[in-house]
């Protein structure tokens, strides 16, 4: 092991874009959640705060550090303190071993041209009339009756921010014009940017072995909190993610059979290009045509594995008041809540590299350059996106099942599948299908 | 450089974490303490180029077996209470036992350490390489090894069977 500057550099750089987008996770989706469980209940959702409510996550965020922390009397104080870290570590630690967009190598030299100069113009144009807009926008619904001060002062910003950002952007165009060609600062130019954290040989293992961990944050606090219904809800969380880890990780070795290695970012190369299904029709070669029962089984899975209804036995509200979390409150609380919506995010993006290509945009070979590495980040963004919707879609649509039916399905059910997906799988290699 | 800290670290957090096991009055905080234990071992077998097994001992030891044992302790302990100090011929006879334990190790290690005997061996461990001499040179000990499992699954299925046909001739005596 060892390391130089740009290597450290790099690295730092991927963490940042990670740690940035599993962190947006939990505001961005809570938002969504909530705008739309609104939409699909037909009622208007948060709109006081922001436009459209979406700085509402905000406000919750600075309530939730307001709140009185409270901790109970019987409580056993070191565990109770500690379990909202052991559900948030491995929700943040297991996205490190996923890909999330195409390798490239990084140019010696940026060198002016005349794309980059019209976009350079075009945004700098763009930003000061979405300025201008914002603001006139403010002022008209500020003579509104019903506009908070608040809302006010956010279009103004936004509104000076963006017009700000017009001057620097034409003064970027005009300096990079008349330079011409910068050389990649900090020695980084020439190296290899291959965007995962870990690019480990046991990826897919890494990821199961740190999510099977999460189960000891909801398991600790239902029995630090000293709560009967906390107690409850600890025990149906055990319960349900050891029965559905094995559905989910038997599923997932149809994928590993296939790509001969644990390896995600081979996983996803695997998966690029195209299959041609009886001589007729190109599709995209994802694992998800070959595999679809193993897909399905995984998805389903990875439901009961985030506690999302229609399997959120867990706290389960009607039952058992708000299960393993029922004791906790302000900060404390809002931990769980993120390490929900985190491990939401790493199966969403788990399952967009494992079944849907990963960063594979279709019927298009990504080159190796900051083009490709864009066009491919925004195809895993999109892949991800999907599946973090349909979480929140399924949430609002389908009711909560009965306790022993969701062990029944996981273990007589989805186990089965997963092996038949196995055997199918096992048949149609040496067929040369897949 | 990078591979001593972690080393000294990860040693001191297992060494420290197994003796809270033994240690600690509380069974549940045991079995806490166990995990972390577990966890700073897989940390040593990535340290020794083997990420597999590291993986294997998290999913299958941290990940599974601690979760059913803490699952049992936790609805045998739900008052928090602690446990008794046991017995003093317990204890002297777990003192023993640890201590020729540790004398065994350390003689064997030091023995390692002057002759220089039984050097890193060339050893692979990906998942390929544990497969093949898995069904190929250990076919016989793993088919044995799984059907002792069998016999526990079915021993299980027997005994769950008897005592829900109990209680249903129960169940209908009270009717």
């Amino acid at each position: 092991m060892s390391f130089d500057t740009p290597d450290i550099l790099l690295n730092l750089i991927k963490i940042g874009i990670v740690l940035g987008l599993i962190l947006n996770v939990t505001p961005i989706m809570v938002w969504v959640e909530r705008r739309g469980s609104a939409l699909i209940q037909d009622r208007p959702g948060p709109n006081r705060i922001g436009p459209l409510g979406l700085i509402q996550a905000m406000a919750d965020a600075a309530k939730f550090i307001l709140k009185e922390d409270l901790v109970p009397a019987q409580a056993h104080k070191v565990l109770y303190n500690l379990a909202p870290m052991f559900g948030l570590i491995p929700a943040v630690t297991t996205c490190a071993a996923i890909p999330f967009a195409r390798g490239f190598t990084i140019p010696d030299a940026f060198t002016y041209n005349g794309v980059i100069g019209a976009l350079l113009v075009a945004g700098a144009v763009a930003n000061f009339l979405f300025g201008v807009i914002a603001l006139r926008v403010t002022a008209h619904f500020g003579a509104k009756p019903g506009a908070t001060r608040f809302n006010q002062w956010i279009g103004k910003i936004v509104g000076v921010a963006l017009i700000a950002t017009a001057p620097v952007l034409f003064g970027l165009f005009a300096w990079f014009r008349s330079v011409g060609s910068v050389a990649m600062p900090l020695g980084l130019g020439g190296r290899y940017f291959e965007p995962i954290i870990a690019d480990v040989s046991i990826g897919i293992l890494l990821i199961f072995a740190l999510s099977s961990l999460g189960v000891y944050g909801l398991a600790t606090a239902g029995w630090a909190s000293a709560n009967k219904f906390s107690m409850i809800g600890a025990v149906r969380a055990s319960a349900q993610m050891i029965s559905y880890e094995l559905a989910l990780t038997l599923s997932a070795v149809g994928v590993l059979m296939s790509a001969g290695t644990l390896q995600l970012t081979e996983v996803v190369y695997r998966q690029s290009g195209t299959f041609v299904l009886f001589d007729m029709i190109p599709l995209p070669a994802w694992n998800v045509f070959p595999m679809f029962v193993g897909f399905i089984v995984f998805w389903v899975a990875s439901f009961a594995e985030t506690n999302r209804l229609p399997f959120d036995f867990a706290e389960a509200e009607a039952e058992i008041v708000a299960g393993y979390h029922t004791e906790y409150s302000s900060m404390k609380f809002a931990l769980f809540f993120m390490a929900e919506y985190m491990a939401m995010g790493t199966i969403s993006a788990l399952m967009a590299t494992l079944f849907l290509g990963g960063w594979d945009v279709p019927y298009w070979n990504e080159p190796a350059t900051f083009v490709g590495f864009l066009a491919s980040f925004g195809a895993f963004l999109a892949k991800t996106t999907f599946f973090l919707m349909v979480f929140v879609w399924v949430r609002w649509t389908v009711p909560r099942l009965k306790y022993d039916l969701l062990m029944k399905l996981g273990w007589k059910v989805f186990l089965p599948l997963a092996l038949l997906n196995m055997v199918i799988v096992a048949i149609l290699i040496p067929l040369g299908w897949i | 450089m990078f591979e001593y800290l972690i080393f000294f670290t990860f040693a001191a957090i297992a060494v420290i974490f197994s003796a809270i096991v033994v240690i600690h009055r509380n069974p549940v905080v045991s079995a806490l303490a166990l995990v972390v234990s577990f966890f700073s071992l897989a940390v040593m077998y990535v340290l020794l180029d083997a990420p597999f097994m590291a993986a294997l001992q998290v999913i299958v030891y941290a990940g599974a077996i601690m979760v059913l044992f803490l699952f049992v302790i936790m609805l045998l302990n739900l008052a928090h209470t602690e446990e008794p100090i046991t017995r003093p011929i317990q204890q002297f006879l777990g003192i023993t036992a640890a201590a020729s334990f540790a004398i065994t190790i350390i003689y064997y290690l030091c023995k390692a350490a002057v002759l220089h005997t039984g050097g890193p061996a060339e050893f692979v461990s990906d998942a390929r390489a544990i497969g093949v001499s898995m069904f190929e040179a250990y076919i016989f000990p793993f088919e044995a090894v799984s059907i002792l499992l069998l016999a526990a699954i079915v021993g299980a299925l027997i005994l769950s069977q008897r005592t829900s046909a109990i209680t249903e001739a129960k169940d209908g005596g009270a009717r």
